[in-house]
């Protein structure tokens, strides 16, 4: 079930977004405080500029500094912008000699700086405004005095303000312009990027439905891996195909066989006149026919178990299951000459998750498989037992065993283990096989030549024992 | 320091009934917003502005309050209630009270059309456009040449020294705040302003601390030449008064203007906003171009005192002191005290 969650551009996107969020928050904020000390370093320079105009004017008669300001002072503080100006003149004892700017908050302004002779920058509250002033110490000349001199100015901060936010603004769009810039490239690296994803997509959708060969594409390194699974996809797909085709002609040639034999029994019983070549040919008849037929039951068994989904699985108890099957092979002809028996089983049910009837089947596999390919007179037991994590249902035989290469393909479809002697069609531990992997079993065989074959099936247990 | 001994110059208190147009609304006198306006400007001046206001918001009742400039610059500081606006000639003053944060912003289409020159921080507005001139009496145009310019009034100072002596009048820049403030802006323009000085104080000039009064003299005769007086004043005066001459200086004429502002903690801010851009309007500014004698700032007004107009006859010679942060120099205590010195030597150097 493919369902689509979103797109690669909303994921980028949405990273993209975060990246500029957070870089922005980071960008933008030093953008600001930039655009404030610019503005600061402006302004601030105007205010140095009016001081030193103040400083100028500065005079000494009869021991007292006289201060005439000019009124360009003035317009430098109140600037372009308009701002409310103030500023004052603190002689040595800390009196205003003139001005308009309170001396008592400057005092301890002026005690704050670490040196008394430092020029003093500060922002303040003052007449109801946010101002800027500036202090600073004027060593004058005089005929009867040298005392210094404190210079004050300042102004209110609209200019500083709006020079921020002005350049702020541009820094804004600056970077608006940078996002919206690297949000159409990264729409176009997309697109670039997922070319290759687009001709990979339209390569599969070209192909035949029966084409299973190999990708033969040039893909960027990030898509080797997708292309490599698709064409490990194609080679099981191949096998698969491979597999069913083997088998369809190994059906067909065992099929085949019994039928020719058919053929060439009634073609010779036509040709004579004796009624008893006739008997004896309708007993072939009879006999090669039913074996077919059974054939065709396995053929058509195995490829239902191959092919249909698991059906519903019942809690079942296996040894109950066990001992009915032996039971009912017992009595059968093909059994006559063997001694087919059980282990000693638990006393108590040994419950697993199974479908019944396909449990049934690869029991009665197990045992005829066993009756096929042992001489008369072989013994052949079954037996169960529960282990910790699994139920293991075993059946051992005394019969020739079979050669231990073989032991790997002996669940493949028409192996006999080497035997061309019986009667068997080599469907057998195919369709338990089959059957042992519906159930998420395992499957073990082992055999000594001259001791006889084990089959081994390992069931997992119930989570929870009932 | 010695405190501004200004007199009151129109010294009465008017509360404004005006009668005008307003008989349908008698009965609703009571839900009328009183305005406080406090103005160092002459009602019966401004009287056809107050008029038509209360004609186009006869929801609003304008209480004008006639003050000298001295007593506006005091209540506007610490009068309360404070008054919704104040008016007044004395520029650095206002100037002054608008940089200690006691206007607040007019931000309306009035305000933001007004000249910039004419206008600080959207807060201040020189509404007014008077010209600073010399009168003189018809007469002494038989004695000599009549002064044009200042430098005419400095030579007729020096060679009719003993026919004008007593009688020359100008403002005293320690009783006037407007003649403070044009003094200290003629010695901004030009150094030879102090030799005028030198030669008034020769002449034995008499100060006066109005307009009016230089004009009484003049018109009894007591006075013979007026310098500095306010044309807006003198240009109606000599209209009923034919034997004096205004003359607009002809090397530069300093030109005043009115100032006005919103006081921050206005009782009423709105009906001061109302009434501060009726001011501003093309409205008011015409019927101060057309009623009154205050001449008109905006240049596309149309009417006998306009801004333009009187560019037209004078050319590119009007100085309007500039509405800016240089003003707060002239109210500053220390500066002030070295030009009245300074005042005080020059006007005695010729005549010890």
């Amino acid at each position: 079930m493919i369902v689509v969650k979103g797109t690669l551009k909303q994921r980028l996107g949405a990273w993209l977004l975060a990246a500029f969020g957070v870089l922005g928050t980071f960008l933008l904020i030093e953008a600001y405080t930039s655009a404030e000390r610019a503005a600061d370093r402006a302004y601030d320079s105007l205010l140095q500029a009016a001081s030193l105009t103040i400083g100028e004017a500065v005079q000494w008669q009869g021991g007292q500094p006289v201060v005439e300001i000019p009124a360009a002072a003035f317009q430098m503080l109140a600037t372009e912008q308009q701002e409310r100006v103030f500023y004052t003149v603190v002689d040595s004892d800390g009196q205003s000699v003139t001005g308009n700017l309170d001396a008592a908050i400057l005092e301890t302004l002026h005690h704050q700086s670490s040196r008394q002779s430092e020029p003093v920058w500060s922002f303040l509250q003052y007449a109801g405004a946010s101002i800027r002033v500036h202090g600073r110490q004027l060593k004058s000349a005089g005929w009867e005095s040298v005392e210094p001199l404190q210079i004050w100015v300042g102004h209110t901060l609209s200019g500083r303000e709006s020079l921020t936010q002005d350049l702020f603004t541009k820094a804004l769009i600056r970077f608006v312009v940078m996002v919206m810039l690297t949000g159409l490239l990264m729409l176009v690296a997309i697109r670039t990027a997922l070319g290759p994803v687009r001709r990979l997509r339209q390569l599969i959708r070209q192909r035949k439905a029966d084409d299973v060969s190999p990708l033969n594409a040039e893909v960027p390194g990030e898509l080797y891996d997708m292309a490599e699974t698709l064409n490990a996809l194609f080679e099981r797909q191949r096998e698969g195909r491979n597999a069913l085709l083997r088998f369809s002609a190994d059906a067909s040639h065992q099929l085949k066989t019994p039928l020719a034999g058919l053929q060439s029994t009634s073609e010779l019983a036509l040709q004579s006149n004796q009624p008893e070549d006739w008997r004896q040919a309708l007993q072939t008849v009879h006999d090669s026919s039913e074996r077919t037929s059974r054939l065709a039951g396995q053929l058509l068994s195995l490829s239902r178990l191959r092919h249909a989904e698991a059906g519903s699985k019942t809690q079942i108890d296996l040894s109950d299951l066990l001992r009915k099957t032996i039971t009912e092979w017992a009595d059968r002809d093909i059994a006559k000459h063997h001694d087919l028996g059980m282990a000693a089983l638990p006393d108590a049910p040994i419950y697993i998750q199974g479908e019944p009837w396909s449990l049934h089947e690869l029991i009665g596999n197990l045992i005829d498989n066993a009756l096929r390919y042992t001489p008369a007179g072989s013994e052949i037991t079954l037996g169960l037992t529960k282990q910790e994590n699994t139920v293991e249902l075993r059946i051992q035989d005394n019969g020739p065993g079979v050669n231990p290469e073989l032991l790997d393909r002996l669940h493949q479809p028409f192996e006999r283990g080497g035997r061309q002697d019986t009667e068997g069609s080599g469907l057998g531990l195919a369709i338990v096989n089959s059957i042992v992997q519906r159930h998420q079993a395992t499957l073990e065989i082992h055999s000594e030549p001259g001791h006889g074959l084990c089959v081994r099936i390992l069931f997992p247990t119930l989570a929870e024992e009932t | 320091m010695a405190r501004w001994l200004w007199p009151h110059f129109s010294a009465f208190v008017v509360t404004l009934f005006l009668a005008v147009s307003l008989p349908p609304s008698a009965a609703k006198a009571q839900n009328k917003t009183t305005l406080e306006v406090d103005a160092a400007l002459d009602l019966p001046v401004v009287a056809p502005l107050l008029a038509a206001f209360e004609r186009a918001h006869p929801e609003i009742e304008v209480s004008f309050q006639d003050r000298s400039t001295l007593e506006v610059d005091e209540r506007a500081r610490s009068a309360s209630p404070a008054p919704d606006v104040v008016i007044s000639s004395a520029m650095p003053w206002q100037m002054a009270r608008v940089n200690d944060g006691l206007a607040q912003p007019l931000n309306s289409d009035a305000a933001s059309e007004w000249p910039s020159w004419a206008k600080w921080r959207n807060e201040v507005f020189g509404f007014t456009f008077e010209p600073i001139v010399t009168v003189y009496r018809l007469n002494l145009a038989r004695h000599m040449l009549p002064p044009q310019t200042h430098a005419d009034l400095h030579t007729i100072l020096n060679t009719h020294q003993e026919m004008l002596r007593g009688r020359v009048t100008t403002y005293s820049p320690s009783g006037s705040g407007i003649g403070y403030t044009l003094f200290q802006q003629d010695a901004r323009y030009s150094p030879r302003f102090w030799d005028l000085v030198a030669a008034l104080g020769a002449a034995d000039v008499q100060l006066e601390n109005s307009t009016q009064k230089m004009l009484e003299g003049l018109t009894d005769g007591r006075y013979w030449v007026g310098y500095n007086l306010l044309g807006s004043y003198a240009i109606q005066w000599a209209r009923s008064h034919p034997e004096l001459i205004v003359q607009i200086p002809q090397d530069y004429s300093l030109v005043m203007m009115r100032m006005a502002f919103i006081h921050r903690y206005a009782p009423n801010p709105e009906a001061a906003r109302t009434f501060m851009n009726f001011l501003l309007s093309a409205d008011g500014q015409q019927i101060l171009a057309g009623e009154t004698p205050l001449f008109s700032v905006l240049p596309d007004v149309v009417g006998p005192y306009t801004s333009q107009r009187l560019r037209d006859q004078v050319g590119e010679r009007l100085y309007p002191i500039p509405i800016d942060a240089s003003l707060l120099a002239f109210v500053d205590p220390m500066r002030r005290d070295v030009f009245m010195n300074r005042w005080r030597r020059e006007i005695r150097i010729l005549n010890p």
